[in-house]
């Protein structure tokens, strides 16, 4: 069983590679060569504190489909922290040993990855963190620092629930680990929108009801809240799909399932198509997982070290993805051929996702 | 021998069965009942929506998982051992239960057969390394802990998949009022009891736990049983891990870890000796109630994240010091003539 399983994925594992080869191909041949990609020919590293989910998977082969429309960009290698801070500090020291002319790397751990990242840049590697601030100053520790706004989100949230509710309501909010700093950014957009109104009220615990974005938990949390509080108008959570299996919770309670805002993922969208005709109440709103940030990141590391045209801004844009109420940007979708755990908002298609985490 | 004298000695057991015990309801069982009761009404008066129907609709499968899980669990302490590779086996399982069918229906009988295989396979590590090598249970089991582990990394990647529907609606189906999951954990609660308490290798078993060198004079075969506890307690953990699969719509690659302490602190409230001995099945099963009903009783207390942590130590350590201490003697050591002179009066 064991040796048939193996077979089996190492099929799997060349059929990914070879789908991302003609993908990366096709895009090479269709589009002209992006303004970013210099002549300089030049090794590009990657590097992630913790790989290990499907967010991850689809972001990573996003910056490798990047990198793939740069013909100066000879080689990428990718290298994965598992969690393990000490192993992402090697990994990033590895790299610049290896003599790689760019590093893009997700610094999971913060500030405890600095030191690496100002070893990298003053060893001459064009050094561009994403996503998790480390610290550190631009041009002294590292080149770069692709941010994104996660504030934003929770004004683009803050907006919708004005629009849904203009009379006013009853507002959860859910998050991650307990002080995660991207719930608390977050909460500071939302607040910012909808305070002023003086009609929203929060409920539940503050700042945000600690889920850890585990499924298990989400659903505990959420039938308490659901017994609590009779009246709950809108949820607002950032990770969607770790909700999908607690939003059952309102059916055993007997209560139509509220409006939604949250980050998209193909089994929320799913999920909304097959409930929301049940459930009259069940608006839903989603901001993109960006998953397409790491493109950015690779298009800056890449501009620098090849000598291609500098990207106009460095901070990544929270996007709006789907809205049930407007269709606009785009209106719910869902591939129900394909796994859960793949994200429609992203760049790189649904298909390719779907070979890149269903093994 | 030292065996002989002891034996013929006809002296009370070493350790985990107290002299007089023998009755049908333990002391364990007495104060979990009543501790889990006391919560029911404390629940009632200070945080009645965690006794919503909803809510206790959601607290109950989990309460069902967790008691099989401590199930197994017991076995284990049972044999004077402890398996901390509980996290890493129940990740395992609930990651192969979810990830072969890969939604496909059809595919679920075979993903819960691997797991059982698989299950049986940590097991016998376990059991080998504990049972035959004589390692420190500890340490053998947190070995293994990490390989469970890495099989799961290297099966998953780490990706959670979406539970199928087939078992979906088991872990949300419901008969008269109750949830399956509670019909599962009731039906495996009866039917290890029984098997514990009224066949003869199951006395066997109780007996090596109890006391290891009198049981290999009466000819068993201790280290036999010493490792089956894993063994069983594995295959328990793999049901525990087909519940919650069908509970949670999307579980992680992680879920285990969410069964590691609460499945001891159901064996030490049930009052089952972590010295070995005597199991108190029922008790374990019930505490695992207790432990669920808890948290949902400080979720609906609203307190902080921090707090909810705080409270459920609170609870293990509570539970430990009613079995281990021993109250009687501290009391008389602190008021020794008070309890001498009223005595006579």
């Amino acid at each position: 069983m064991l040796e048939r399983r193996r077979g089996a994925i190492v099929v799997l594992a060349l059929a990914c590679v070879a789908v991302m080869v003609t993908a990366g191909a096709s895009s090479a041949r269709t589009s002209a060569k992006p303004s970013w990609c210099g002549p300089k020919k030049i090794t590009l590293g990657l590097t992630d504190g913790f790989g290990g989910n499907s967010w991850r998977l689809v972001t990573t082969a996003s910056a490798r489909d990047e990198a793939a429309k740069c013909p100066s960009v000879k080689s990428l290698s990718y290298a994965d922290g598992q969690g393990n801070t000490q192993k992402a500090i090697s990994d990033i020291q590895g790299m610049v040993a290896k003599g790689i002319n760019a590093l893009v790397v997700f610094p999971d751990a913060g500030k405890a990855i600095l030191p690496a990242l100002t070893s990298s840049f003053k060893a001459g590697v064009v050094t561009v963190p994403y996503r998790v601030t480390p610290g550190g100053k631009a041009g002294v520790n590292y080149n770069v620092f692709i941010d994104t706004p996660f504030q934003n989100a929770g004004v683009a949230w803050g907006k919708w629930i004005k629009q849904i509710l203009p009379k006013g309501g009853n507002v959860l909010f859910l998050s991650g680990p307990q002080g995660n700093s991207q719930g608390l950014e977050e909460r500071v957009g939302l607040h910012k929108v909808l305070d002023p109104t003086h009609k929203y009220k929060f409920i539940g615990a503050q700042p945000f009801e600690v889920t850890n974005w585990d499924p298990a938990l989400s659903q505990k949390v959420l039938s308490a809240d659901i017994a609590k509080y009779p009246k709950i108008d809108v949820i607002v959570s950032d990770f969607g799909p770790s909700l999908v299996g607690a939003l059952g919770e309102f059916k055993k309670s007997g209560r139509t399932i509220p409006a939604l805002a949250t980050s998209d993922g193909n089994v929320l969208g799913c999920y909304w198509q097959q409930n929301h005709a049940a459930n009259p109440t069940f608006k839903l709103f989603t901001v993109s997982t960006q998953n397409d940030h790491a493109r950015l990141a690779i298009d800056w590391a890449v501009a620098l070290a090849t000598g291609g045209k500098k990207p106009s801004t460095t901070p990544f844009p929270a996007l709006t993805f789907e809205n049930s109420v407007t269709g606009k940007p785009h209106p719910v979708e869902c591939k129900a051929n394909l796994p859960g755990d793949i994200y429609l908002s992203a760049e790189l298609p649904a298909t390719v996702q779907a070979k890149l985490v269903k093994k | 021998m030292a065996v002989e004298r002891h034996t013929e000695g006809g002296s009370e057991p070493v350790s985990g069965v107290p002299r007089g015990s023998r009755t049908v309801v333990s002391r364990g069982l007495l104060t979990v009942v009543a501790a889990t009761a006391l919560l029911f009404a404390l629940s009632e008066v200070v945080a009645s929506s965690s006794l919503a129907h909803g809510t206790l609709l959601t607290m109950l499968p989990f309460a069902g998982a967790l008691a099989i899980a401590g199930l197994g669990q017991t076995l284990v302490v049972m044999q004077g051992g402890i398996d901390l590779s509980i996290a890493g086996g129940l990740s395992l399982y609930v990651v192969i239960v979810t990830k072969y069918p890969a939604g496909v229906n059809g595919r679920l009988l075979p993903a819960i057969g691997i797991a059982i295989a698989a299950a049986v396979v940590a097991g016998l590590i376990n059991g080998f390394l504990v049972g035959r090598m004589r390692l420190n249970p500890i340490v053998a089991t947190l070995g293994t802990n990490a390989l469970l582990f890495g099989a799961v990394l290297w099966y998953s990647a780490g990706i959670p998949t979406t539970t199928t529907a087939r078992l979906a609606k088991v872990g949300s189906g419901v008969w008269f009022g109750i949830p399956i999951p509670v019909y599962i954990a009731a039906l495996t609660t009866a039917v290890v009891t029984v098997v514990v308490k009224l066949t003869p290798a199951g006395r066997r078993f109780e007996g090596v736990g109890a006391n290891a060198t009198s049981a290999f004079t009466a000819g068993v075969k201790v280290r036999r049983y010493a490792g089956g506890a894993y063994v069983w307690a594995q295959l328990l953990y793999c049901l525990a891990a087909i519940v919650h699969a069908s509970i949670v719509n999307q579980p992680t690659a992680y879920e285990g870890n969410n069964y590691l302490l609460p499945s001891v602190a159901a064996v030490v409230l049930g009052g089952t000796s972590l010295l070995g001995g005597r199991g108190y099945l029922v008790a374990t099963a019930i505490a695992a109630l207790f432990l669920s009903q808890l948290d949902q009783f400080v979720l609906a207390l609203g307190v902080s994240y921090a707090s909810r942590s705080l409270v459920e130590a609170g609870a293990l350590a509570v539970g430990v010091a009613i079995y281990t201490i021993d109250w009687r003697a501290i009391v008389r050591r602190a008021f020794p003539r008070r309890a001498t002179t009223l005595a006579p009066t």
